[in-house]
Formats: C-alpha cells, sequence, structure tokens
C-alpha cells in the first residue's frame, strides 16, 4: 500500500484532499507545517487545533514540521530583497518551490512516504513525455499558476486530489464527511502575513523612505510613505484622492522611479501608461524540464487570477524570453511571475523584470 | 507493542483508583457545602481526602489547599505577591511556565524577579540566590525537579538561605511527587506546588502544601471554599481520586523507583551503545529516576518522535507546545546546550507500568533509525 503523507494546514482543501485519499485506501499521513514563528511561544495552535481535529476525524496520524528557519532564509529575504528594489514578488511562488515541494517533499521522502499530496486546485497528468501540470478543474480557484516551479521529480512524487473538483463540491464532501472544518473561513492573504495590515507589517523590516508623488510631467501632486507601499495599477491609499484632475477620476500607479524615489501616477483605469504590450522575463522554469519548441500560440497569466492573454514567446538568451501580447496588458508587475499555458497545459514560467509599450518584431 | 514513555507529561489512572472514580461519582455527587445528607458524603469524601493527604505528606490537613492543577497552585502563590509591600521574587531561569510565564504576566502590577542561571547539568548554585536577594525579596521559588531534564535542585540549601532571611519558600513539586521522598522538604518549605496527574492521579486537580503561619490572599472569590482561598464548589471526586493516587505513590516509592531506575539505565547504555557520543542532559549525581532527555547529534527530533510514534512509542521534545511544533527548548539554551543538540533532543520518561520489554524494543527501534 503506498504510503502518502498529505500536507495539512488545517484548512478545508487539505483535509478533503487526506480524506480522499484515505477514501481511496492508500497509507494517509498527515503533517502540520509550519513556515514562520509568530512572536509568541506558541505558533498556529488555532489551525493545529483543526488539523487534529480533522486527523482524527479522518483517522489518520499527524505530526508537525518546523520549517520556519528554511522559509526565512529561502523565501522570506528574497522577498524583502526584491521589496527593497521596488519590485512586487510572490511569495507563495517561492514557497512553493522551496519549501513545499522542496524541504517538505524530502522530508517526506525521508519520513519513507512514497508520495505527497497536497489540497491545491491544480492536475498532475502522465503522458508519454512526463509529468504535465495542468489546471485545476474549478478555473475559479486554479492554483495553477503558483506551481510553474514544480519540476518533473516533484511532479512525479505529488498528488493533487482535488484536481477535478470545485470548491463548492469540497465543501460539500467536508461537510458530508463531518470533518469539522467545513465551513472554515478560506485563508487570505500571504501566509504569513494572515489577515495583518500589510503596511506596518513590512514597515518592521525595511526602512520607508517617503517622497514624493507625481504625476507623468513631474508636477508633484502628493506625498508618498516610501515606494514599497505602492503595487503597479493600485488605486487605492494614494491619499490624494481624484480633486486634481479635470475629470475628478481616480489616480493609479502607473510607475515607480527608484532613482528619484518618486511614485509615478496616472488619471483614470484606462490611461495608456498603465497598459503595456510587453515585457521581459527570467528565472525561467519549465515544467518538462526542457525549453519549449514551439513558443506560440500560447497564452500567459501576468498574476494569479488573470485572465489568460495570447501572446508570443521568444527567447533572448537562456534564461530570458521577450513576451510579446496581441492585446495590451493592463498593470505588468516586474517581480511577479509570468506563466504560460497551452490550453490547460501550464507549461512553466518566469519572473517579470521589464515591460514595454513597443511592439518588437 | 504500545510504549508510553511521557509519564513527565502525564501518566495514566491508576486502575484502582479509577475504580473509586467509577464507585463514587454518581452517588457523591452533593456539595460538601450542603448540610444534608448527600452534602455531608461529600464533605466527608472531601475532609477524608485532605487529611490521607496530610498524613502521607506528614503535615496539617488545613495546610492543604486543593486546586484546578499545579499550575493554579503556582499562580495562587504568585498572586499573593502583587498584594504585599515585598514585590521582588527569586526564582530560577529554568522554571515551569506556570512560574516564569506568570512573573511576565505579573510585571505591570509592580511586580520584579530575578532569574538565578543553572549550570550545564540544570543546577541553582545556592549561593546565587543569597547574592540576589533585595530589600523587598518578597518571596523566593525553586523547582523541585526539572521537568525537561529531571535535574533534581539542591532546594534544601536554597529554603536555608530563604530561611535566615527570612522570605518565605516557594517550591514547584510537580515532577517530584511519586519519584523522589519529598516529606522532609514540605516539612521545610512554606509552600510547595503538585499535581495529580504525575502521579497516577486524574487530570484537572491538584494542591498547595501552606504552611499554616503563612497567611494568603484569596485567589478565586466566590463561596470561600478551601480556606477562602479558592472559590467554587470542590472537585470531590477528583480531589478523593487524587489522595488515593498519592498515597499510594508515596507508599510505593521505593519499589516503583528501583524498577523505574533499572529501565533507565538499560536505556542509557542501549542508548549509549547505539552512538557512545550520544549526549545525555542533566545531572546525573542528582535527578529524577526514569527521566532520560538525550540528543544524537544532528538527528532532527521532529523526524525521530513521528518515526518513534508510528512505531508506537510514545515519547516527546520536552518543550514542544500546544502546536507540535518543535522550538528550541529554552530551558536547554539555558543551560548552554548549543542548538544543533537541542534541537536533536528527545525526552524519555518512565513509568511504573514500563517493562524492560519496551526498553529492548524501544532500543532496536531507536538503533535502526538511527543506524539507518
Amino acid at each position: 500500500m503506498k504510503k502518502i503523507i498529505v500536507g495539512m494546514s488545517g484548512g478545508v482543501d487539505s483535509a478533503v484532499a487526506a480524506y480522499l485519499l484515505k477514501k481511496d485506501g492508500y497509507d494517509v499521513e498527515g503533517i502540520f507545517m509550519k513556515n514562520w514563528n509568530e512572536d509568541d511561544d506558541c505558533p498556529a495552535e488555532e489551525d493545529f487545533k483543526d488539523a487534529l481535529m480533522v486527523a482524527e476525524t479522518i483517522g489518520i496520524p499527524l505530526h508537525s514540521v518546523n520549517f520556519a528557519k528554511d522559509y526565512w532564509d529561502n523565501v522570506f529575504k528574497t522577498f524583502l530583497d526584491e521589496y527593497s528594489i521596488g519590485r512586487t514578488p510572490n511569495p507563495d511562488i517561492l514557497c512553493n518551490k522551496e519549501i513545499k515541494f522542496k524541504a517538505f517533499l524530502d522530508y517526506c521522502l525521508d519520513l519513507g512516504a512514497d508520495q505527497i499530496a497536497t489540497g491545491h486546485y491544480a492536475k498532475i497528468v502522465q503522458s508519454s513525455h512526463g509529468f504535465e501540470l495542468h489546471k485545476g478543474d474549478d478555473e475559479n480557484k486554479d492554483q495553477s499558476y503558483f506551481l510553474y516551479t514544480l519540476g518533473q521529480n516533484a511532479l512525479s512524487k505529488s498528488l493533487f486530489p482535488l484536481a477535478s473538483l470545485t470548491k463548492n463540491q469540497i465543501r460539500h464532501i467536508a461537510k458530508d464527511q463531518k470533518l469539522p472544518v467545513y465551513n472554515k473561513k478560506d485563508s487570505t492573504g500571504i501566509c504569513f502575513i494572515g489577515e495583518r495590515d500589510f503596511k506596518s507589517f513590512l514597515s518592521t523590516y525595511l526602512p520607508a523612505n517617503p517622497g514624493s508623488i507625481v504625476k507623468v510631467d513631474g508636477t508633484i501632486i502628493g506625498k508618498h510613505d516610501g515606494l514599497m507601499y505602492y503595487t503597479l495599477g493600485q488605486r487605492q491609499g494614494l491619499g490624494i484622492g481624484g480633486g486634481h484632475g479635470e475629470k475628478n477620476a481616480p489616480w493609479y500607479v502607473s510607475d515607480k522611479s527608484m532613482d528619484t524615489n518618486e511614485l509615478i501616477v496616472v488619471q483614470g483605469k484606462n490611461h495608456p501608461d498603465l497598459f503595456h504590450t510587453s515585457l521581459t522575463a527570467s528565472q525561467l522554469h519549465w515544467v518538462s524540464g526542457k525549453t519549449p519548441e514551439s513558443l506560440n500560440n500560447w497564452s500567459a497569466k501576468i498574476r494569479y487570477r488573470s485572465p489568460d492573454a495570447s501572446c508570443q514567446v521568444e527567447h533572448l538568451s537562456m534564461d530570458r524570453v521577450q513576451v510579446t501580447f496581441n492585446q495590451p496588458q493592463f498593470a505588468i508587475a516586474p517581480g511577479q511571475s509570468i506563466v504560460f499555458y497551452n490550453k490547460t497545459q501550464c507549461l512553466g514560467g518566469g519572473v517579470i523584470d521589464t515591460r514595454s509599450r513597443e511592439t518588437f518584431e | 507493542m504500545n510504549c508510553y514513555f511521557d509519564h513527565s507529561a502525564t501518566t495514566p489512572i491508576d486502575s484502582f483508583v479509577s475504580e473509586w472514580i467509577q464507585e463514587n461519582q454518581s452517588i457523591a455527587f452533593g456539595n460538601p457545602s450542603s448540610t444534608h445528607a448527600m452534602g455531608r458524603k461529600s464533605k466527608h469524601i472531601l475532609e477524608t481526602a485532605r487529611q490521607q493527604l496530610a498524613d502521607v505528606l506528614g503535615c496539617a490537613s488545613k495546610e492543604i489547599v486543593f486546586t484546578g492543577s499545579g499550575t493554579e497552585a503556582n499562580n495562587l502563590v504568585l498572586y499573593n505577591l502583587i498584594h504585599q509591600e515585598k514585590q521582588h521574587i527569586i526564582t530560577s531561569s529554568i522554571e515551569h511556565p506556570a512560574i516564569l510565564s506568570t512573573l511576565s504576566y505579573l510585571e505591570p502590577f509592580g511586580l520584579t524577579f530575578t532569574l538565578i542561571p543553572v549550570d550545564s547539568t540544570g543546577t541553582v548554585n545556592p549561593q546565587d540566590i543569597k547574592k540576589a536577594i533585595q530589600s523587598d525579596t518578597g518571596l523566593i521559588s525553586i523547582m523541585v525537579a526539572n521537568n525537561e531534564v529531571g535535574t533534581i535542585q539542591p532546594i534544601d540549601d536554597c529554603q536555608q538561605i530563604a530561611q535566615n532571611f527570612g522570605i518565605p519558600f516557594h517550591s514547584d513539586g510537580v515532577q517530584a511527587l511519586g519519584k523522589i521522598p519529598i516529606q522532609d522538604s514540605i516539612h521545610n518549605c512554606d509552600l510547595m506546588s503538585f499535581s495529580s496527574h504525575k502521579f497516577y492521579g486524574p487530570k484537572g486537580v491538584g494542591f498547595l502544601v501552606k504552611k499554616d503561619s503563612l497567611k494568603l490572599n484569596p485567589f478565586i472569590i466566590g463561596g470561600g471554599q478551601e480556606f477562602n482561598l479558592r472559590g467554587g464548589t470542590e472537585n470531590i471526586i477528583g480531589i478523593g481520586a487524587m489522595a488515593l493516587a498519592a498515597k499510594s505513590a508515596i507508599q510505593s516509592l521505593e519499589k516503583s523507583s528501583k524498577h523505574i531506575s533499572n529501565l533507565e539505565r538499560k536505556c542509557i547504555s542501549g542508548i549509549r551503545e547505539i552512538d557512545p557520543k550520544v549526549v545525555i542532559h542533566g545531572n546525573h549525581q542528582s535527578h529524577i529516576p526514569g527521566l532520560v532527555s538525550f540528543a544524537f547529534n544532528k538527528v532532527d527530533n521532529q523526524t525521530l518522535l513521528t518515526q518513534l510514534d508510528r512505531a508506537h512509542i510514545f515519547a516527546s521534545s520536552g518543550s514542544a507546545c500546544h502546536s507540535g511544533i518543535s522550538t528550541p527548548s529554552k530551558v536547554l539554551a539555558t543551560m548552554g546546550i548549543n542548538e544543533d543538540i537541542n534541537l536533536s533532543t528527545i525526552r524519555i520518561s518512565f513509568g511504573k507500568h514500563n517493562t524492560q520489554d519496551e526498553v529492548d524494543y524501544f532500543i532496536q527501534t531507536l538503533k535502526s533509525l538511527i543506524l539507518k
């Protein structure tokens, strides 16, 4: 009987994943993973309690593991570095790459697991070419975007039992099976920040450097608390209202000037400065392990849950691509990942470095 | 085979105690404060228990205050300081959180404290206590034995210093009752805390031994139960069961500690055979029998405990919190143990029901895990 270790967070998704595997006859164990040491001595008591209640209900053992040090060294430091140079990183992608499908996977294999499983909404398909990563059937919940850094080894050792289910079905199963977390609220935001205020969280780790908010022509129209607090395309939180412009339309962040420490804003969400037609990305990763031969007729997501956008991909070097979109894209943000798809198949992706309005031929 | 090796965390209820609970819990439900027959029956159980404890511990029954836990007994003592003029406490740096966290919590109420360091065996030097005494020191509290490494503190020397300076002396005796003789210490100390579930009694009940001459302020306010210190209808069945368990634990101490020490010796020679460089924590001259806190260098304790759990061997890291997440032990860190060894440390604590066969099985399992 195959031994499967399920990463259990105390949420409904991993609970149902564990239940489904147990029902299918696997030898299932749960491991509660903690990646962040809060200020108090005893982190995540509530989530652990939920995971334990689920494990006891299903009838599987539950153990704990602390990856706080790995997380700090391999995820959080990068996260801070990116913010400090004005980019907008995605720590959840890095967490999957460095922790869940590396440190945690290795830990479980060491413990004698044949495979690990998680509650991700994504699908692994074994084809003649190897293991393919696909979107989960619930397009609304699909998490393949976060998983593009997984390689053949990780995919061969992983199971996503929720691949074909919708969130509704999962809550239904949880309720039917009397899993105590069936109506637990989905977690939001970045795992380690939780429900805390992002701005005050970040300010405890990085010095804020206030500066001016300017229009494209250089006119100063306000002050900002530090460029790191703003995301390209962001509307709220500028503190300058809409009163300065002719049409009283809201202002949006179109760019950051690190040299002058200026936040550049434009008025109206359809302002052309908010749209770009191409980008370059590096730190490429291909799920198949090989650089794909055909780079055409793909679509891409430039952030989680952004609609798939048709694009052309051209290699500038081994680790650098240029992506040209058929339609201009709103608020492309350096530091975020671009993830490529061929229909439902997630092919891989990279981290966005630059964006441009010109169309490259 | 199920090997329960976590008796420092808690113990199973003695079977004869369990039978007594079964027999009495549905009939002795009266409120001991009621004057009718049902109330009198409960009051009788309550006071019999108090007398049994007093007899076996060598104190007066009026010196026994029942509480809901050992932690509560410690809290009762420490909270008292906020009512006093002398609000400075001296305690050791490796006390249980029932002491250390309570002191931190009480700081905003004016209380101050000095933490006495320990050496690499986890032992307090009584001279350090002497040096820490201030004009406003109102209490000295040193545990009998540490829960993580089992080191027994020289509490008689500590108590003597306190007495010389006219300062009340408290000791957390939770890890000691039933494991080492404590009657003399109880006689000398002004205050001592105990917990039922550490000596084969039920959970949710404990007691404080308090010198009659020492006056304390009420801790839980209500109906004035427990000499006006701890309001709330008494946990009659728990208290009755605890007294039976305490009596049995103390009367059979010699026999059980001999048995447990044998298991410990076997265990230690077994783990030394697996790796002669194994680190065994604590004071080897003076420690609680049956508690073995040890580390194979760079063998992650979370992994090892998971593997042992699978083999039905139930041990602990000694410092895991409620979420089961292993964090470096503060006790070991205070003793100067490096972090690698700290995060490799597991604690085995034997009890009277453990057998030589279980220890053999444990060593065999450990060997296959470590030398794989």
